[in-house]
């Protein structure tokens, strides 16, 4: 929405996406981040969370740093429909004015964010990996990559609001959960009787995802420097081995070496192991964005200037199908 | 042929606080406590649902209760009935209790409901003040309040 006063404009939002809750924590991450933003500007920080019995969730992100949560608690919410959820929330932005307004890069933020910037008329910096404040212009500094991951880009929404960004999951460190917190709590008064043009008959969990790759303790992550899906092969023997799960770069999924639900980074999966070996990857920024909450990195790759190095704690230089070919020659001798 | 939602927004927006750690359902909200008449009065309806305080879970409720014609049913305090001339009685169950007059007919039920991180208390009742005024009632799966609150609480008002 275009204005030239945005001095009318006022708060930090973020939006609460609690589906998967206990797997993703973006949210909280976010909270933690738009509070910090929030005293930068001298603000409250809003979370906004729709649904139906959704009261834990406000609980829960009052325990983690909101000043206000909005709850519009409605049966019709209970389900998510993009176009009910795109209308409710461009009206309560319409209302309220808030200047920032963030939501997780989670499936449900990539479809839901960029559906109501285009309702706003505003801009959206999707999948960034910082934000800042510009005080004196009260501008959100939205860093994303660009340009296939060489570049980081700062942008600015100096004349439209709300800014908006996505923001990828774990950049940013939750808070501690505080019990003794208490928030101010808003109902805003919103009437739907929905008829949706799609009806949702029935949803059931992938029982695939259940302990993958997001919960594994030990990932193998292969790039395009493997050469071929003969030699990605050998990443499941030897997660195998290790009791571990196996991802992989969008070269790799692009190229069909293995299935998309693998894919790691910036459009895919955010992983937390205690190990990650990443065998035949450069480390583009897109890549590494889903790998920095892992605790330690080993880094096979044959260019020794390769910028995964910088973020490995363990880098072994050398073609990558022999190095793997030993590790699996030893580690079927002592298992 | 089929329609799309119809949406208004009223501008109307009830507020209220909420804790981290243990709320009441009323009125459709959440809140950490609240106070409708004067609990420290000799006589007269008090209803007190207090701030339960972080290490605790169960909800603290004090009450001094009417039937629809203003005369005196009980006044309870949190686990027991303080004073009891009708002989209710105090049902147990897991997560909360229930008081039901002699005849089986329930008076107020209180049930917490746990979640990974805190507790949130509903209630159900028909209560009335000493003058057969209707001061709290039953709506959707917790109470609805006539009237004003007195208090909305942040701190325990009762320290003990």
């Amino acid at each position: 929405m275009k204005t030239k006063q945005n001095r009318d404009w006022e708060g930090v939002w973020v939006f609460g996406d609690y589906r998967n809750y206990f797997q993703n924590r973006v949210t909280l991450q976010l909270i933690a981040k738009g509070n910090q933003l929030a005293r930068n500007l001298g603000v409250d920080l809003t979370v906004l969370v729709l649904g139906s019995q959704i009261h834990q969730y406000a609980m829960e992100y009052t325990a983690h740093g909101a000043d206000v949560v909005m709850v519009v608690d409605h049966p019709n919410l209970k389900n998510y429909q993009v176009e009910t959820y795109v209308r409710v929330v461009s009206k309560l932005v319409e209302s309220f004015r808030p200047e920032i307004f963030l939501a997780g890069a989670t499936a449900f933020g990539r479809e839901f964010f960029p559906r109501l910037a285009k309702r706003l008329n505003t801009g959206l910096s999707a999948d960034c990996v910082s934000l800042e404040i510009e005080a004196e212009r009260r501008l959100l500094i939205q860093t994303t990559p660009a340009f296939g991951g060489e570049l980081l880009a700062d942008i600015i929404t100096p004349e439209y609001r709300p800014q908006m960004a996505t923001v990828h999951p774990d950049v940013f460190e939750e808070r501690i959960h505080d019990h003794e917190a208490t928030a101010r709590i808003l109902y805003p008064e919103v009437e739907i009787e929905a008829e949706e043009r799609v009806q949702l008959i029935r949803s059931k969990p992938d029982q695939s995802r259940k302990g993958g790759l997001e919960e594994a303790e030990i990932v193998v992550v292969g790039g395009k420097g493997l050469g071929s899906k003969e030699n990605f092969q050998m990443l499941f023997e030897l997660a195998r081995l290790l009791g571990g799960d196996v991802g992989a770069t969008r070269p790799v999924i692009l190229s069909g070496w293995t299935e998309e639900s693998r894919l790691l980074g910036q459009t895919g999966k955010s992983v937390k192991p205690k190990l990650l070996i990443t065998a035949g990857t450069s480390g583009a920024v897109q890549y590494t964005t889903g790998i920095q909450g892992a605790e330690t990195i080993i880094a096979i790759n044959r260019d020794p200037h390769a910028p995964i190095f910088k973020m490995a704690d363990l880098g072994l230089v050398g073609d990558v199908k022999t190095v793997l070919s030993l590790l699996l020659e030893n580690l079927k001798k002592r298992l | 042929m089929l329609q799309y939602s119809r949406l208004i927004l009223m501008l109307k927006c009830p507020e209220s606080l909420v804790s981290a750690h243990h709320n009441y359902l009323v009125n459709q909200m959440l809140t950490p406590g609240f106070l409708l008449g004067d609990p420290d009065s000799r006589e007269g309806f008090y209803f007190l649902a207090d701030v339960v305080p972080v290490g605790q879970s169960e909800p603290r409720v004090y009450a001094r209760l009417y039937d629809a014609q203003g005369a005196f049913v009980l006044e309870i305090e949190p686990k027991e009935i303080v004073e009891n001339p009708l002989g209710c009685v105090h049902q147990s169950f897991p997560g909360g209790y229930r008081i039901a007059f002699p005849s089986g007919e329930s008076l107020l039920s209180v049930q917490t409901e746990s979640f990974a991180n805190g507790f949130l208390t509903r209630m159900q009742g028909k209560l009335y003040d000493q003058e057969g005024k209707l001061r709290i009632e039953p709506s959707y799966d917790a109470i609805q309040i006539h009237g004003e609150v007195g208090l909305w609480l942040k701190e325990p008002f009762r320290k003990r």
